[in-house]
């Protein structure tokens, strides 16, 4: 096997090969795909409001409709779906399941009420007004406050409240040493409802062949295995005759790697009728019904020596999981997530943790980018701001204090979890290099006012959880995600090689960077490997492409996977050379004897023989074939990290935020393709920026939407991005497989706590204390204003 | 509700078609499912994400927004016009080195206010050329690669006209 420092290809920028018909328009996303005859095509009746019964559905007038093939309610799918809901075997998780189309009760705006099939998409739409439905409106509770309060509608009755789940974790002896420290400091952050907000909408087709017994679901996913085995449960079938394929999907981010009804809903109807049938989300649903994700209130108390090290830290999170918990994950996801990654790179010990998760009537919650990570970082790096404002010590030595040392790596932190390798306090003191910080703070008046506004800069430390294994999804009380990933790797008999990898790609150029993998280890050229995933039918089972994981897990399968079928090759020729297999070097598509420099085959001929294409037979004992599967396991978590230092502008006069120096250290271990890891630092960062300044999803007091459309729910374009200047550091994993370690996530997590402490110390002078995201420019002017009110009043 | 079809006149690609559709159909269901052109993608249907841009008559237009019926005798150029199979156009070479685009959901759109941009304006400065491409969003990239490609679309464009 050749060693690490022998990577070929890993770590060298591949141009991708996916451009090339992605920018002639041939990439095939769902609604690209040809469309089978008889297709139906599927509406559904949203509700209206947020808690109501269903008294009646009248669908007659809908039915009279030329076109339209018949209307069903959640009544007349209940013998074909099971009512929905995730595994999750964890304490203090309390079950509820959903019916995929409400049966008597809706619980959030949005919630499916009827679905309309009709023979065209246009003729659905316009049956959407035709169905008529007599609602009883009930109190309904957006918010988590409302959720918990005596006297609450309870939205599950058999819950008795609306909590869905509680958790709790504590050192030892934790209440003596919290109380070692000088000062006890604590705040309350929250943070705003957001949106994956993917270009292209979620939709699906599912299609039977001619005698219904088989089916093909074709479904945006970012995880198709975890898709088909959900729907072979609920829908009583056998996973042996689904077939889950995801075609180009258009973003993911999270809210794509989850089960949704709509997609049990398309498959039951397509063995109901025997026809294919289609449904394509818009906007509107999208941003009604598609996963939100935070949304939480994060209490934090710190104890802390007068020096600024922390004794210990207390959180207390609470989550508003929406109407129904998600699939597959449930809302302890964000929950447990959150509060298991608040130590980040820090070194206290002592720690206390209580969670709980409210069901609210609101759309459902779960995973986006980041997950629980950036509401923890906005948490802990809030307070490391304050420690230093309170201490009078700055807060870029508040964090080298209290930060992990290169010589303790390996390091177990506080719940834990173990850190490998990493470099956090170099990554710390680059990124402050970078900005020249130092000079800044020499500079930086009292007030923090330079030429009328506002100036201050604010850090984020942080760590990043990627490459989830089994152990890591079981000790969060995910029973059925499966935590490895796998790959077939196959010589073809021409030679050339076939990868199918069980992960499903949404951009992140798996088809390029897969490719590079298994040519780095077969000693080919990139363009000898294809790469095949997203088909559950090519596939071997596993988790997929989620939570940072595509390149630790994936990657490191498809690493294993080419180095077995490397050992077969070379048994192959080593035999056809007469040579000792150990010492056959594949390079340049050959298979050489380097102590016999005159001596090689080319890869084709060894799999002639191989496939008994010529007369030479195989050794004995060998099996025909030239192709390996491998399932990676990888460790329970594997942690990168990277340091986001922001300085920003604080207009008085409108409260808005201009980012204006922007710099990034990131560290994901053995980078695979440079320009795609800065791709996905760049993206992250901005839909950081984006939660940070601009993105919330709105529900008033009753759990009205009211932002459902993108003129309205804000995400960033061209001109509210900064110009991001980023560094590299590159510090291998020493428990995966060729030291990859994640990458897609952290720029989220890094960007809004920076941009929040940022904003923090430009208002710190007026006595602002900023403790919300995202800071828009309507509540930063009101924060301003009320500190200076506050000031005048005093003086 | 349905209503009686009507004929459209399209120059599409350069290519000519007939085709009788409801007047409510829009320009993008038409391209997209009418003539089989789907490279022109449908994000938000309501005018602000840009994936459905094309050029109508030269100018940059969201396909959503539009009846078929509306651009009878129309000239239109999706994103399949730009360089069919042959080699890539500039706009769509410096996309590919620039790492510019990720899912490629978005990015026929900005290829047509790119190239519609570039027309129009053959040396812009950055700033230029973030306020052009708020026609679309993106929400993979963050952008900075786009502009990045822009830039340098125009540079080699510049160098071709030159060079011709």
């Amino acid at each position: 096997m050749k060693a690490i420092e022998d990577f070929t290809l890993i770590g060298k920028t591949v141009l991708r090969r996916e451009d090339s018909y992605l920018m002639r328009g041939k990439a095939q996303f769902l609604d690209d795909l040809p469309e089978p005859k008889g297709l139906i095509h599927l509406a559904f009746v949203l509700s209206p409001y947020a808690c109501a019964d269903i008294l009646s559905v009248d669908a007659s007038a809908a039915k009279a409709l030329p076109g339209v093939i018949d209307v069903l309610t959640g009544k007349d799918l209940v013998g074909d779906i099971k009512t929905f809901a995730p595994v999750i075997e964890i304490e203090g998780y309390r079950d509820v399941r959903r019916p995929v189309v409400a049966v008597d009760r809706v619980n959030f705006v949005g919630e499916y009420v009827a679905v309309i099939l009709a023979e065209s998409p246009y003729v659905a739409q316009d049956a959407l007004d035709l169905v008529e439905v007599d609602y009883d409106p009930l109190p309904a509770v957006a918010g988590i406050e409302e959720a918990e309060a005596a006297g609450a509608p309870v939205i599950h009755s058999h819950l008795g409240d609306n909590h869905i789940f509680r958790a709790a974790f504590e050192t030892e002896d934790f209440d003596a040493r919290f109380a070692e420290g000088d000062l006890v400091l604590e705040e309350e952050f929250r943070n705003g409802k957001t949106a994956g907000g993917m270009i292209e909408p979620r939709g699906c087709m599912a299609w039977p062949d001619p005698v219904a017994t088989n089916f093909t679901l074709w479904t945006p996913t970012q995880i198709p295995h975890i898709v088909r085995t959900a729907i072979a449960d609920h829908l009583d079938i056998p996973e042996s005759v689904l077939r889950v394929v995801a075609p180009a999907v258009g973003g993911g981010f999270g809210t794509k790697a989850h089960v949704f009804p709509d997609e049990l809903i398309v498959v039951a109807l397509a063995r109901r009728y025997g026809r294919a049938v289609k449904w394509v989300q818009d906007r509107r649903e999208s941003l009604l019904t598609n996963m939100h994700a935070r949304g939480h209130i994060l209490h934090i108390k710190v104890s802390v020596k007068q020096d600024g090290t922390l004794c210990g830290v207390y959180l207390n999170l609470k989550t508003n999981c929406g109407a129904y918990p998600n699939h597959p994950y449930s809302p302890t996801l964000e929950a447990t997530g959150c509060a298991r990654m608040l130590p980040g790179p820090y070194r206290f010990q002592t720690y206390r943790y209580d969670v709980s998760s409210l069901i609210t009537n609101t759309c459902p919650t779960g995973a986006k980018r980041g997950t629980g990570q950036p509401s923890a970082f906005l948490a802990i790096e809030g307070m490391m701001d304050r420690i230093g404002r309170r201490l009078g010590i700055d807060p870029a030595e508040v964090r080298r204090r209290n930060t992990v040392r290169p010589e303790e790596f390996p390091y177990v932190n506080v719940v834990g979890v173990r850190y490998d390798t990493g470099s956090y306090l170099p990554s710390l003191e680059r990124g402050l290099e970078m900005i020249g910080y130092d000079a800044f703070r020499a500079a930086q008046p009292k007030d923090r006012l330079v030429n009328g506004k506002y100036r201050g800069i604010g850090i984020c430390n942080y760590t990043e959880v990627s490459g989830t294994g089994a152990p890591g999804w079981r000790v969060r009380g995910f029973a059925k995600m499966p935590g490895f990933d796998s790959s077939r790797v196959v010589v073809e008999p021409d030679g050339k090689i076939t990868v199918y990898v069980s992960q499903a790609d949404a951009g992140q150029g798996h088809y390029t960077t897969f490719a590079q993998i298994a040519a780095d280890r077969l000693g080919v050229a990139c363009e000898d490997v294809t790469v095949v995933e997203g088909d559950t039918s090519k596939t071997p089972y596993g988790t997929g492409t989620f939570a940072s994981r595509g390149s630790v897990v994936g990657g490191g399968t498809v690493i294993r996977c080419s180095e077995k079928v490397g050992v077969k090759i070379r048994r192959i020729a080593g035999y056809m050379l007469d040579a000792d297999p150990e010492r056959l070097v594949l390079k340049d598509g050959r298979v050489a004897d380097p102590e016999d420099a005159g001596r090689s085959l080319s890869l084709r001929e060894v799999a002639e023989t191989a496939y008994s294409m010529n007369n030479l037979g195989l050794p004995q004992g060998e099996e025909h074939g030239l192709e390996a599967t491998d399932y990676y396991d990888p460790p329970m978590v594997t942690m990168a990290n990277g340091t986001h230092v922001v300085q920003v502008a604080v207009d008085p006069e409108d409260g808005r935020v201009e980012i204006e120096r922007y710099a990034v250290v990131h560290d994901c271990g053995r980078v695979i393709n440079p320009r795609i890891v800065e791709g996905q630092v760049h993206g992250a960062t901005v839909q950081g920026i984006g939660e940070a300044l601009m993105e919330e999803i709105v529900y008033d007091a009753d759990g009205q939407h009211l932002n459902a459309n993108l003129l309205d729910y804000l995400m960033p374009t061209a001109m509210d991005v900064p110009e991001l200047e980023l560094d590299h550091i590159e510090t291998p994993s020493i428990d995966t497989v060729g030291g990859i370690k994640g990458a897609a996530e952290g720029g989220l997590t890094g960007a809004v706590p920076a941009i929040a402490n940022a904003v923090g110390d430009a208002l710190s002078g007026l006595g602002v204390n900023i403790t919300r995201v995202p800071l828009r420019p309507s509540s930063v002017f009101e924060q301003i204003r009320r500190a200076c009110t506050e000031k005048e009043g005093r003086a | 509700m349905s209503a009686k079809k009507v004929t459209v006149r399209m120059k599409v690609n350069g290519k000519e078609y007939v085709r009788e559709v409801e007047p409510r159909y829009l320009l993008a269901d038409f391209l997209r499912h009418e003539l089989q052109l789907t490279g022109t993608h449908i994000g938000c249907e309501h005018g602000v994400c840009g994936a459905c841009t094309v050029l109508i008559n030269g100018k940059t237009g969201r396909s959503c927004l539009q009846f078929a019926a509306a651009l009878d005798g129309a000239e239109i150029t999706t994103v399949e016009g730009i360089a069919g199979d042959g080699p890539l156009h500039p706009v769509q070479e410096a996309f590919h080195d620039a790492h510019a685009l990720q899912c490629g959901y978005c990015t026929p759109g900005f290829l047509m206010t790119t190239i519609e941009f570039l027309q129009s304006n053959p040396n812009p400065d950055r700033g230029q050329i973030r306020q052009a491409l708020t026609n679309n969003m993106c929400r993979c990239t963050g952008y900075l690669n786009i502009v990045d490609a822009v830039e340098d679309a125009a540079k080699r464009m510049r160098e071709g006209a030159c060079g011709a």
